[in-house]
């Protein structure tokens, strides 16, 4: 019995050698929060399971942000700009834990995949898609978005020129945006996260104004707006962060 | 009077009970054989009271049956209220149903569906009442990037096995090699492996049951993968004479379960699934043991081998075992962990 504390236990998908899973600390949650989730095995929000239209949370993907070891203290680290594997790394993937022994003996085909991005807190999931495998690349796709709706990176607006990955984002119309910079980019595109990330970075660092923004991006404040209400996250995140500096919604 | 009434009595109360076989059969004692068994698990294994006629699976028939989208409309709510709220993986299996069964534009009226609608209605009464995998009603599991195509006979491929592509992908040398994979069933990870190889490598599908040659024939072929994965109708290492000592790996997920534990599983695994598949034989071992003992005159110097246990104890048996009684033969053993934290795999290395 004392040689199988010697067995070398590895762990697939790997993670990092700290993986004593710390259990996030659940914070009163702002929007009608679903129960608290927990992690490793967990139960998903019953507004979520119990949904025959569609098992997508409706914020789209039942992200929650962890709170004090959480969003903001990411400052100027691109993760966005990292490849899938190197942000996976960065993650806990949590799973529909069997409660029985698994594997041969059960046929559920529950695939649902929750991570939890450890720098930031942020949680993704996804429990729609067929295979667990494609479960897991939906997660790690809502985690870009949730990521770039939730990490803020200070700006100085001093010396301030637009990124390239918000200038694709832009409408053609804007005056700062070169002829070099391609077609505008759209919210179903995969690269409309790191445009949008940079672009609420702005709009934190101008106060939530959007024609201070709309000056900056070349754009009148009509069309500055359009663009924000044009995706329902981004005008989510963008009236969060107008309502905590004291400004109206954008309709 | 009072006679009367008890002669009366059981004459109303028994002829229901044989006019519904069933019930009667449930209100009579367990058989000794199933003593064991939980309250869940039937007294016997049930034959399929399926055996649709078109054993193609749903989503590659034609969609050649017009349905009115009232009459659709409809189906989907009598489908939804044979299953109650608090099941929603069953809500989801309706929504897969019905995905599986259109055509590639759903909108339009009537719906071009690949079953008449009497077909998808019987097919979802199989899945709720008579606890058929849901797999198996629709013919395919959608397994990593893959839609594996499965019927009964083969083992429904489980996510937990998905890993098992991914770790041997990792292994250096793993594009050029030649593999096997045992007890191949519905050829799942054969054709994942496969996808990933380079213009040398090839994969050694292996299987004793006919069914599974079949299945694992259609899914190579649909995956247009039949130039790297060579299909062998046989017993374990039995049709890989020719490749001794040449294979870069071994993989396998062989029967596991202790035939002890049989009867207690859940009833869409233990009525509906092949025994074949699933039955281990005495703590689950048998195959597994006979694989080990296979292994170092198949793989070359420096192979790789991943096993699917049962898990934890299983797992740790195996490893022990190998890196003791086979030491000289193997290195790097070690259980790997699946995604619920049970040590799954056994995995190592032949020196």
């Amino acid at each position: 019995m004392a040689r199988a504390l010697l067995l070398r236990v590895a762990r697939y998908p790997p993670l990092p050698a700290s993986s004593a899973l710390p259990q996030p600390r659940l914070l009163p949650l702002r929007r009608h929060a679903p129960s608290p989730l927990r992690f490793g095995p967990f139960a998903l929000p019953p507004s979520s399971s119990a949904s025959t239209s569609s098992d997508a949370p409706s914020d789209g993907g039942g992200g929650r942000t962890g709170g004090e070891d959480g969003a903001g203290t990411g400052a100027r680290v691109d993760y966005l700009g990292m490849s899938d594997e190197e942000l996976m790394e960065q993650c806990e993937m949590g799973t529909f834990k069997a409660s029985g022994p698994g594997g041969q003996h059960r046929n559920k085909r529950e695939s649902a995949v929750r991570l939890k991005h450890r720098p930031t807190g942020i949680i993704a999931q996804a429990v729609e898609d067929r295979s667990q495998h494609m479960n897991r690349a939906s997660a790690l796709s809502r985690l870009r978005t949730l990521i770039a709706l939730k990490v803020r990176r200070p700006i100085n607006l001093e010396d301030y020129t637009p990124p390239v990955e918000l200038l694709q984002i832009l409408p053609l119309k804007s005056t700062v945006r070169g002829k070099d910079v391609g077609p505008q980019i759209g919210p179903n595109n995969s690269k409309f996260s790191p445009g949008m990330q940079a672009l609420l970075d702005l709009l934190f660092a101008v106060e939530g104004s959007v024609s201070d923004a709309a000056k900056i991006l070349g754009l009148s404040t009509g069309a500055l707006s359009r663009l924000i209400l044009s995706d329902d996250s981004l005008r989510t995140a963008a009236n969060e962060l107008r309502a905590s500096k004291g400004l109206k919604p954008l309709r | 009077m009072a006679t009367l009434s008890l002669s009366s009595r059981p004459l109303t109360f028994l002829r229901p009970n044989r006019a519904k076989p069933p019930l009667h059969r449930l209100l009579r004692p367990k058989p000794l054989a199933s003593s064991s068994a939980s309250a869940l698990t039937p007294p016997t294994p049930r034959p399929d009271p399926t055996d649709t006629p078109d054993p193609t699976p749903l989503f590659l028939r034609p969609a050649c049956h017009p349905a009115p989208a009232a009459a659709l409309a409809a189906f989907r709510r009598r489908a939804a209220a044979l299953v109650p709220p608090s099941a929603p993986h069953l809500h989801r299996h309706l929504r897969w149903l019905l995905s599986d069964a259109a055509a590639a534009d759903p909108s339009s009226d009537p719906a071009l569906l690949r079953a008449p609608l009497d077909d998808l209605e019987a097919m979802w009464a199989h899945h709720v009442r008579g606890r058929r995998p849901f797999q198996y009603v629709v013919g395919n599991e959608h397994w990593r990037d893959l839609v594996v195509a499965v019927r009964e006979g083969v083992l429904i491929p489980r996510p937990e096995t998905e890993a098992v592509v991914d770790m041997v992908t990792k292994v250096e040398g793993f594009a050029d090699g030649w593999w096997a994979d045992l007890g191949t069933g519905s050829g799942a990870i054969a054709v994942a492996v496969a996808r990933e190889l380079g213009a040398d490598g090839r994969v050694f599908a292996v299987d004793v049951s006919e069914v599974a040659v079949e299945v694992a024939t259609l899914n190579v072929q649909r995956y247009g993968v039949q130039g790297k994965v060579e299909i062998r109708h046989g017993s374990w290492f039995e049709p890989l004479q020719d490749v001794k000592g040449k294979l870069m790996g071994v993989i396998s997920n062989p029967p596991y379960i202790p035939t002890d534990d049989l009867p207690g599983l859940q009833p869409e695994v233990g009525w509906h699934e092949p025994k074949l598949a699933l039955d281990g034989g005495k703590e689950g071992l048998e195959h597994l043991l006979h694989l080990c003992e296979g292994l170092s005159s198949v793989l070359k110097p420096g192979g790789f081998f991943v096993f699917e246990t049962n898990g934890n104890k299983q797992s740790e048996f195996l490893v022990d075992l190998i890196s003791t009684k086979w030491s000289s033969s193997f290195h790097n053993v070690e259980a790997v962990l699946d995604f619920a934290e049970i040590k799954r795999f056994v995995t190592g290395y032949r020196r």
